[in-house]
């Protein structure tokens, strides 16, 4: 059974549908990302969970418990904020037993959890502090660490490795990982970086103004995305319409016209139209000597180049075409800016994408 | 920081600070040097215990000064007491919320005479609240309501005056309470009240007890509100410092001894009222 199920939830700011249906389950253990530009909702979604925002049609359930009208302190949930929110008037110690204080846990069980959260989160040497001399990564783990304290059933994250540095974003991320794995713990997590989405989910839902575009594995979503949205916003894509112009199903293969000229496509799901978008990624074009009759290799005006240290990122433009597509080669290249230069991009990794030209 | 850099900081101080700190350091050693009969009026300048003996002595100044607490102390605590939710009810902004603020504010354009003397057209004999009780049926004849025995009309004043003021002092505290720590305590399991006296009461501490204190010293202090709308068989603390100014010879040094006392009201009052909130909000939060 899930642990938390959203059926058609709708909410409207006004006459602004900020949510158009939403329907998710999340499973025990899973942690399940909503990734999306800024604005689509997924905060939205995520306070209706908590119980912040009322849902104006639609339905959560927590532990098969519907959660309409009941309010977020009676709610098996625990939420981390993008600002942290700890209370900067109590110590560490404090913050982490205060959920346990409200549910009237007896002291030496409070004491005994205060002390496993804190050491689940490598803070057992600052309970007597207070938030304002911790730096930003530590409050971030006192949150996750009052969060755990109450075992909720569902741990919500709004953002909660926004404020921090790169650097140490990445170290949390990696700890609320192996945290969740560790524990089991169920999770929502909202995010605009789908870096961050794709290297914690089990889960992810791309969202866009209000709806859903596509939920799926972090696999599914970046090699299997469903439309452009998907696409460009998962990754660097090159996207591209395209009209099959034949087919060979003994290999699973299309022949397709597309702005870089013909093209083959593998793919064992047919396309749902004859003009239809196709996308590849950056790193999935390989540099080639010759243009000597292969499929899929084209020549390219390279325009611009930068160097990102484990790859070179290139702006590229078929001969004759101002179009501009991305790609990336591992390590630095000695292809100089204003050259041809052909590129092979595999038939197997270009992908159709659910949505006609218009 | 140096010494040399510490005298230079100390030093940009003294154009503000200082002359803060000789213009109350002035008052309060003329009021004490002339409770001891020094910088004396009246007579020969030495000191004497004599003005303290015969002010001590007098029991209507022990009334005096039981009735200005008591009466500052009940309108700081209403003040306060009534600002609070007018404060957390006006921390988000709905449509009508700042015209709501302004008029709550409008008191304290209002001088305090004239509002005492407005109240008193409203409950006198002849008054608006009277009539209108008579002409509804409510009571027979009217009653006499002004000058009443207990101060209640002085209370009532007060609190209408000094409400806003705290309202604003407990705004602006309620206000830069983060919304995210108010629904992180709720989605820990605190509800209203619980909320209220862990998270809000000890956020808005240090502004809660300026607003006690400001109230309170402001009203042991009172003149106006008294002569007005006050019972007429005690004195407030500064209505018995003018009456023994002009009771005779001592009367400036027994005037200074009345201005000591009402200063030391003011003093241990604040300190005594900034403890309790202190206690209140301990024993609130545990």
């Amino acid at each position: 059974m899930s642990v938390l199920s959203i059926t058609d939830a709708r909410i409207w700011f006004g006459s602004y549908e900020a949510l158009k249906g939403i329907s998710v389950s999340v499973e025990q253990g899973q942690l399940v990302t909503l990734l999306g530009p800024s604005g689509c909702g997924k905060t939205t979604l995520l306070k209706a969970i908590a119980g912040f925002i009322a849902l104006d049609a639609g339905a959560i359930t927590i532990d098969g418990a519907d959660m309409t009208g009941v309010p977020p302190e009676r709610r098996n949930t625990a939420m981390c904020f993008q600002s942290y929110a700890l209370f900067p008037h109590l110590s560490v110690y404090e913050n982490i037993a205060f959920g346990l204080r409200q549910k009237g846990t007896a002291k030496a069980e409070l004491e005994s959890r205060v002390r496993a959260s804190a050491a689940q989160v490598s803070l057992e040497a600052q309970l007597q502090k207070l938030p304002s001399q911790l730096s930003g990564g530590q409050q971030q783990r006192v949150a996750l660490a009052r969060a755990l304290a109450v075992r909720p059933g569902v741990i919500l994250f709004d953002e909660p490795l926004s404020n921090l540095d790169a650097r140490l974003r990445d170290q949390v991320r990696f700890e609320i990982r192996q945290l969740q794995k560790a524990h089991g713990f169920t999770a929502v997590y909202v995010t605009h970086d789908q870096a961050e989405a794709l290297a914690m989910s089990d889960l992810v839902v791309v969202m866009n103004a209000g709806a859903i575009e596509q939920a799926g594995t972090p696999h599914d979503v970046y090699y299997r995305p469903v439309n452009r949205f998907v696409a460009d916003f998962v990754g660097t894509a090159n996207i591209m319409p395209v009209q099959v112009i034949g087919e060979d199903p003994t290999r699973d293969v299309y022949r397709v016209n597309s702005p870089l000229g013909e093209l083959e496509i593998q793919s064992n799901e047919a396309p749902i139209s004859d003009r239809i978008y196709a996308m590849w990624r950056p790193e999935d074009a390989t540099a080639a000597d010759h243009r000597d009759g292969t499929p899929n290799v084209f020549e390219f005006n390279v325009k611009a180049q930068s160097f990102l240290g484990n790859l070179t990122d290139l702006v590229v433009s078929p001969t004759g075409s101002d179009v501009s597509y991305r790609i990336q080669i591992l390590g630095q290249t000695e292809i100089a800016d204003g050259t041809r230069k052909s590129f092979h991009i595999d038939s197997r990794k270009v992908r159709f994408l659910k949505e006609r030209v218009q | 920081m140096n010494s040399r850099r510490t005298v230079h900081a100390y030093l940009l101080l003294i154009p503000g600070l200082g002359l803060i700190l000789a213009f109350t350091g002035v008052v309060i050693g003329m009021a004490v040097s002339q409770s001891f009969g020094f910088l004396n009026f009246s007579g020969e300048s030495a000191f004497s215990t004599r003005f303290w003996q015969s002010a001590t002595a007098d029991p209507q100044l022990w009334r005096a000064f039981w009735y200005s607490a008591r009466i500052s102390v009940i309108s700081a605590v209403l003040a306060v007491a009534l600002a609070y939710p007018l404060a957390l009810w006006l921390r988000k902004p709905f449509p009508g919320s700042t015209l709501i603020g302004a008029v709550l504010k409008a008191p304290l354009l209002v001088h305090g005479l004239v509002a005492a003397f407005l109240f008193i057209n409203f409950i006198s004999f002849q008054g608006f609240l009277n009539l209108a009780l008579v002409k509804l049926g409510i009571i027979a004849r009217p009653m006499r309501l002004q000058n009443d025995p207990y101060g209640i009309g002085v209370v009532f004043l007060q609190v209408w005056k000094q409400m806003p003021f705290a309202l604003l002092i407990l705004t602006g505290a309620v206000q830069a309470i983060g919304e995210d720590i108010l629904n992180a305590a709720r989605d820990l399991g605190a509800a209203g009240l619980s909320r209220f006296r862990k998270i809000i009461v000890p956020l808005t501490l240090r502004s809660l007890q300026a607003a006690l204190i400001l109230i309170f010293i402001g009203a042991a202090g009172d003149f106006s509100f008294q002569v007005v709308a006050g019972p007429t068989s005690i004195n407030s603390m500064a209505q018995f410092m003018l009456r023994a100014q002009t009771s005779g010879m001592d009367g400036w040094n027994v005037a200074a001894v009345v201005a000591v006392l009402l200063m030391l009201l003011s003093l241990f009052g604040a300190m005594i009222l900034a403890g309790a909130t202190q206690f209140f909000a301990r024993v609130g939060r545990a």
